[in-house]
């Protein structure tokens, strides 16, 4: 890039500035949200700060309704799936790790073969992850509620597993695929002439290579699962085995839950995705540009 | 490292072929697990959604498990339903403004994150990941809450900035909700773009520029005649995908509207959720919907997959 002017740099400097405002802003609605009471956003509609601050929000979801600290002394009303809450990121905690594992195990057996063995069909199944990223949630998820419900998979964790993996392991095969494609051929022969099997070379020696894909696919995932709503939302309705976006979205319309409270779980639901994903920079960029398209 | 004699590298491969799987046979069995389990969640339901908008499936069929076939009738009363007629209309409004908007943004972002002398870039190349990171549903429960009519996060700045003195109900009016609800889709799925505009930015040279820089050729025109052709691939990709992801929104409006006011933000999946999942729950007309929601986006898909997407291997 050529240097701009010096009234170009200050229009850039504006310009990133509008856009680190339009990218904070929900931010700063959830942060300031949930640190006030319900009386202080009431009574005064129109201020931006609040005149005092709480971490009551918080103490009352944390707590499983049991510390009620000063703003919910009065408030005798609190959802059961705001006391079970600690469930819910429990269940999301076990699913999106579960998850992850299972869609890097066996993403990685599968995009190996397609790019060490090369046969039509597992060309094939790369259009057919290729096809299946396209296929809507909610098509799927209608059959699955039959299917699940036959098999006795609603309202079980593994269930929500299962479902997720499936859904998922497209995004792995695409991201992995070209990854192994990259890594010379040349290490798993001279592995081989050492005695390896084919399963051994890309066990001890392409895995190990393909550490950074994996990461990048790794953290893609989990964010996806853990952030995921409709497939646990159908196959779920115990507050045993609810994830956090499925106790989120069983609040809206509750006219009795009031934003404070809302705004505290939300906060608490996109922090451990937020976290992977500032510290994890480089592999995130790095899977979304592999993952949507190559080339 | 000393080479290796040929007998010895003869003798590890006779010895290990003995037990090894030949290679067709090893594909086979390292895909299992995977196959196995698309063909469960993603192969069979597909196939199966199809089957059951073919039949009538209620509460008392689930519970008897017989699902009487009904030939078209599900289709016929989808596309005599008003609702499902606005329905679609809303979507395709919804994903026309989220497409277009979206585009602009990503190439304006895109090269503003790409300017390397500019500090504050730096810091939006950080945050621009954030919305990615977001729950879809928490996202839309945030803009529900900026959007307030009465405590709203959005009119309270507004109203400090001396902008407005009377509160706007913005995702309230039948006129304006649905563009309201493009606003938190928009940025929740701003990333993706604005990264995939990046990667194609960071191939383009420097030399085109300073040659026609040289040759006294404006900002403007350079980027007319130089980056936007050289971008023109990956705006082609980012529209087939944003247009076929962006049909099937349904958190933003769960969350923000649900649906309403009236009937002003019905969209094809919310249509097959309500449908499907509240009751009178008429599985097979949601199931009939969600199919035609497949096609529109699996024709997009077969557009992607033949013209677009390169071969991996």
């Amino acid at each position: 890039m050529l240097a701009p002017t010096p009234f170009g740099r200050v229009l850039l400097h504006l310009a990133n500035l509008l856009v680190i405002a339009f990218l904070l802003l929900p931010i700063a609605a959830v942060t300031l949200g949930s640190l006030q009471a319900e009386k202080t956003l009431q009574a005064d509609t129109r201020a931006l700060l609040p005149p005092e601050w709480t971490l009551d929000n918080f103490r009352v979801i944390l707590s499983g309704g049991e510390q009620r600290g000063a703003i919910f002394e009065q408030v005798t009303y609190l959802p059961d799936n705001v006391k079970k809450i600690r469930y819910a990121f429990t269940n999301s905690t076990v699913i999106a790790l579960s998850v992850t594992f299972a869609t890097l195990a066996m993403g990685s057996l599968s995009a190996w073969t397609i790019a060490r063995l090369g046969y039509r069909w597992t060309r094939w199944l790369v259009n057919a992850s290729l096809l299946a990223r396209f296929v809507p949630v909610i098509t799927l998820m209608i059959p699955l509620y039959v299917a699940f419900r036959h098999l006795g998979l609603l309202n079980s964790v593994v269930g929500v597993i299962i479902a997720l993996t499936g859904f998922l392991l497209p995004y792995a095969i695409l991201i992995l695929a070209p990854y192994f494609d990259q890594i010379p051929k040349e290490l798993e022969d001279a592995a081989r002439i050492d005695g390896c099997s084919r399963f051994g070379a890309f066990l001890r020696v392409s895995l190990p290579l393909a550490a950074p894909a994996l990461a990048s696919c790794g953290a893609l995932v989990f964010i996806i699962s853990w952030n995921e709503l409709l497939i646990p939302l159908i196959l779920v309705n115990k507050a045993e085995f609810m994830t956090v976006p499925v106790v989120i979205n069983s609040l809206v319309g509750d006219v009795h839950v009031f934003f404070n409270l809302m705004m505290a779980i939300c906060l608490l639901a996109l922090l451990p995705s937020v976290i992977l994903v500032l510290l994890l920079q480089k592999f995130v960029v790095a899977g979304l540009q592999v993952g949507g398209v190559k080339g | 490292m000393a080479i290796r004699s040929e007998p010895v590298a003869a003798e590890a491969l006779r010895r290990r072929g003995r037990r090894e799987l030949a290679p067709g046979r090893l594909g086979l069995v390292m895909n299992l697990p995977t196959l196995l389990t698309m063909a469960l969640v993603l192969a069979y339901p597909i196939g199966y959604a199809a089957w059951l908008s073919f039949h009538r499936v209620g509460p008392a069929q689930l519970r008897r498990g017989e699902f009487p076939w009904t030939g078209l009738d599900n289709y016929v009363r989808l596309f005599n339903d008003p609702l499902f007629i606005l329905s679609l209309k809303n979507t395709f409004i919804f994903v026309a403004i989220v497409v277009v908007v979206e585009i602009v943004l990503a190439v304006a972002i895109g090269l503003l994150i790409n300017q390397q002398r500019i500090w504050t870039s730096r810091i939006t190349r950080v945050l621009i990941l954030l919305p990615y990171a977001i729950p879809p549903i928490a996202n839309g429960l945030i803009w529900s809450f900026l959007y307030s009519f009465q405590f709203g996060f959005l009119n309270r700045i507004l109203f400090t900035l001396g902008v407005i003195d009377q509160p706007i109900n913005w995702a309230g009016h039948p006129e304006t909700a649905l563009y309201a609800v493009t606003v938190p889709y928009i940025w929740r799925t701003l990333p993706f773009a604005v990264l995939l505009v990046h990667a194609a930015l960071q191939g383009i040279g420097t030399e085109l520029h300073e040659a026609a820089a040289v040759d006294g050729a404006s900002t403007w025109q350079r980027f007319r005649h130089i980056t936007l052709p050289l971008l023109l691939p990956i705006i082609v990709v980012i529209l087939v995908l944003r247009t076929s992801f962006a049909f099937t929104v349904f958190e933003e409006i769960r969350a923000i509207t649900q649906g309403g006011p009236g009937d002003a933000t019905w969209v094809a999946a919310w249509y097959s959720y309500k449908k499907a999942f509240e009751p009178p729950n008429d599985i097979g007309l949601g199931a009939a919907s969600a199919w035609v929601l497949a096609l529109i986006v699996g024709a997009l898909a077969i557009v992607y997959v033949k013209t677009i997407y390169r071969r991996v291997v």
